[in-house]
């Protein structure tokens, strides 16, 4: 029997900051083509203000997910934060957001960076607590304050958000776990050395030898595993660097647009990073019926994919109206300038108190 | 006069996972599948230094290749490296009697394009041209528009070379970009510099091509029948940026053996440098390339720099392998059966030129 089984997405909550800055004044800014930003299929991305972070988000994303699951947080055993833009260098993410939330002091706790998919690894993590008795509840995050060199092709997309999931037993959950499968390799498509404010990037090399390499690996692992294949899959939520990658991803693979396009979010928020698929996933649960199968698939540089088949149950609708929906936080925003969003992103670098 | 004896080509593409040596040999041990024992060894490569961080490596290679101790060399002309490397490799085997292999390969996405970008613009002359962020499209660019003005040509009839390279290319195995494009993308594509857009020029890539030379014609059933050079002025130096002078010097001396009746490979590495070196060789008149390429059925088969690819230094040595295919074996489902073919080449704006004449003997 597969662990993963027993257990399942209690509920889930997400947060988007409102500010939005849209892609073609970027383009205007730095001379680039407005065919640049289209044919990436990015039009806005979220940014988050000058007092919000990778902590402030993620605390909004996981009180949506516990008011979602009804339950008391003290029953919180478990709580990790996926990010690669934690404030803190030293001093865990995961400790702020716990207390701040009244989670359990009998915790794990503790902040994990894999470029973009630690946030899925945090959700594996807390299967295996709650698989093997260890916790009964666990809070995964995948939250971040994307970085990108002002100018960088990345600019386009690096953008803000967060997304928490809490993992509990299958007969409580509101979608369960049929199946989980992790593949990393060493491959060099992205980073950012310490002490460098901006990560750098392969170009192209991010494309076919990373996201597409292991997302397909895992995915076509996960499906040999458990015996299924593309028509047996209602939606497939993938990794969203851009709004064209998870479409590319996602024919190679098999599967028509139709069942990618619910969970598609990044042309309207910008790339997450660690919230990017969670999100794209928790707008899918908005809309899925008791009995649809659904395919996530997280990536992040360095590099790595995990691949879920996650099955939604009943009582999933009520959990859906107990807190604000993606559609809902996409729908609420206010557009700023490059000025504003280069101030709340702190790209000025000006003296203060002399 | 010196004889092919023996070509092999990699497809042009992104290597990520395969270093230049890797590539290198899958072209030599198509080039020496029937045998051949190479005596000397012509290496070309533009960005040896920059890309593979490697000097002297014609000695790296061949020892790489088991070849140890048969002589090497490493020849350099810009982006022209290619043909310099084949013009070298002829005159060594019919000096020495020895049989040439001549190699030319490129790991253009090694770096990021920014990087490779850079280094590749060094062709220019770096004191006048590159120091003050001049790069090889902009002086393409500034071509295209005056070549516009002058002629009254649109934007719109410049479409035609990139269009039929790309139609080219789909049939040519060995080709990067093996699709074609509609000629209403051209201008809409991502500006370069000025009105020159990613489907006016080459892309960057990973390639490998290597050709046997030899004194000995053997069974061989194509002669290296001329090889001319000429060097030409910077840009701004020259009275007519339209006029490329030293292809035209090549390039006319070439056309006088073939009777203008051949096979030709040309040097496109942004599409207004087609048309100008058609009009500098006297194949198409002034202004008018534009309207008369689609009727040139002999002109890059193999898609050309702009869709065939462009790995800088190995690029001359594959317009000589693909000639050669061409008239023997066949390339893209085309056989060409006349006597001549002619592999013309240069760097940046027409800085070097050189063109290598294939004879069928």
């Amino acid at each position: 029997m597969r662990p993963e089984r027993r257990a399942g997405i209690v509920s889930w909550g997400t947060y988007i900051p409102p500010r939005r800055l849209r892609a073609a004044e970027i383009a205007q800014l730095w001379g680039f083509a407005p065919e640049v930003p289209k044919g990436l299929w990015i039009e806005e991305k979220a940014v988050a203000a000058v007092d919000e972070d990778t902590v402030t988000m993620g605390w909004y994303a996981a009180r949506s997910a516990i008011r979602r699951a009804g339950i008391d947080p003290s029953q919180i055993e478990a709580v990790f934060v996926g990010t690669e833009s934690k404030p803190y260098a030293v001093k865990p993410s995961a400790t702020i957001i716990g207390d701040a939330l009244g989670v359990n002091t009998r915790k794990l706790a503790t902040d994990m960076e894999f470029a973009c998919r630690a946030g899925g690894e945090g959700i594996r993590f807390g299967i295996a607590l709650v698989a093997s008795g260890q916790a009964r509840y666990a809070l995964a995050i995948g939250a971040d304050t994307a970085q990108a060199n002002p100018g960088d092709v990345l600019e386009f997309t690096a953008a803000s958000g967060a997304a928490a999931y809490i993992v509990g037993p299958a007969e409580e959950a509101a979608a369960e776990f049929e199946g989980v499968v992790t593949y990393v390799t060493d491959t060099p498509d992205f980073w950012r050395r310490e002490g460098s404010r901006y990560p750098g990037h392969g170009e192209i090399f991010t494309g076919d030898p990373a996201y597409f390499h292991h997302i397909m690996s895992s995915v076509k692992l996960l499906m040999t595993e458990l015996g299924l294949g593309p028509e047996d899959f209602d939606y497939a939520v993938f990794h969203q660097p851009n709004g064209k990658f998870p479409l590319k991803v996602g024919k190679r693979l098999g599967f028509p647009k139709e069942k990618i396009l619910p969970g598609i979010v990044t042309p309207w928020l910008g790339n997450t990073y660690n919230g990017s698929a969670l999100i794209g996933l928790a707008k899918v649960l908005e809309r899925a019926e008791p009995g649809q199968r659904i395919l996530v698939a997280t990536f992040g540089s360095g590099a790595g994919s995990d691949a879920f088949s996650i099955i939604v149950k009943k009582g999933i609708k009520e959990r859906v109206k107990k807190a604000p929906t993606v559609e809902e936080l996409l729908q609420s925003k206010v557009y700023i300038s490059y000025g504003e969003y280069a101030k709340h992103r702190r790209i000025l670098h000006r003296n203060v108190g002399g | 006069m010196a004889y092919i004896k023996a070509v092999g080509l990699v497809r042009v593409g992104r290597y990520f996972d395969r270093s230049y040596k890797d590539l290198a040999l899958e072209a030599i041990e198509k080039a020496l599948s029937d045998g051949g024992r190479p005596g000397y060894v012509v290496v070309s490569s533009m960005m040896a230094e920059s890309a593979l961080k490697q000097l002297d490596i014609g000695s790296v290679l061949t020892e790489w290749l088991g070849m140890t101790p048969v002589p090497a060399i490493r020849v350099e002309a810009g982006e022209n490296s290619g043909l310099a490397a084949v013009e070298v490799g002829a005159a060594i085997a019919e000096a020495t009697g020895k049989e040439v292999l001549v190699v030319g390969v490129e790991k253009g996405t090694e770096y990021p394009t920014t990087k490779t970008y850079g280094d590749y613009s060094h062709i220019l002359e770096w004191e006048t041209e590159t120091v003050r962020n001049v790069r090889p499209p902009d002086l393409a660019a500034l071509a295209m528009e005056e070549y516009m003005r002058r002629y009254g040509v649109s934007r719109e009839e410049l479409t035609a070379w990139p269009v039929k390279m790309h139609r080219n290319a789909a049939r040519v195995p060995h080709a990067q970009l093996r699709f074609e494009i509609r000629a209403d993308a051209v201008p809409a594509a991502t500006k370069i510099s000025g009105s020159l857009t990613l489907l006016d020029m080459f892309p960057i890539g990973d390639g490998a091509a290597a050709i046997l030379v030899s004194k000995e014609r053997g069974d061989s059933p194509i002669q290296v029948a001329g090889a001319y050079a000429s060097t030409g002025l910077r840009y701004y130096l020259r009275d007519d940026p339209l006029h490329l002078a030293a292809t035209a010097e090549a390039l006319q001396k070439a056309l006088k053996l073939t009777g203008g009746e051949q096979a030709i490979e040309i040097h496109d590495s942004y599409s207004i440098y087609a048309y100008l070196i058609l009009e500098s060789a006297g194949l198409a008149p002034k202004g008018r390339a534009p309207a008369e390429v689609d009727g040139m059925e002999w002109v890059n088969v193999s898609g050309g720099l702009k869709a065939r690819g462009h790995p800088f230094g190995a690029t001359g040595v594959y317009q000589v392998a693909e000639l050669f295919t061409l008239m023997t074996d066949g390339l893209g489902g085309r056989t060409y059966t006349g006597e001549w073919g002619v592999a013309h080449g240069m760097s940046g704006h027409d800085g070097n030129a050189r063109v290598v004449v294939l004879r069928r003997v």
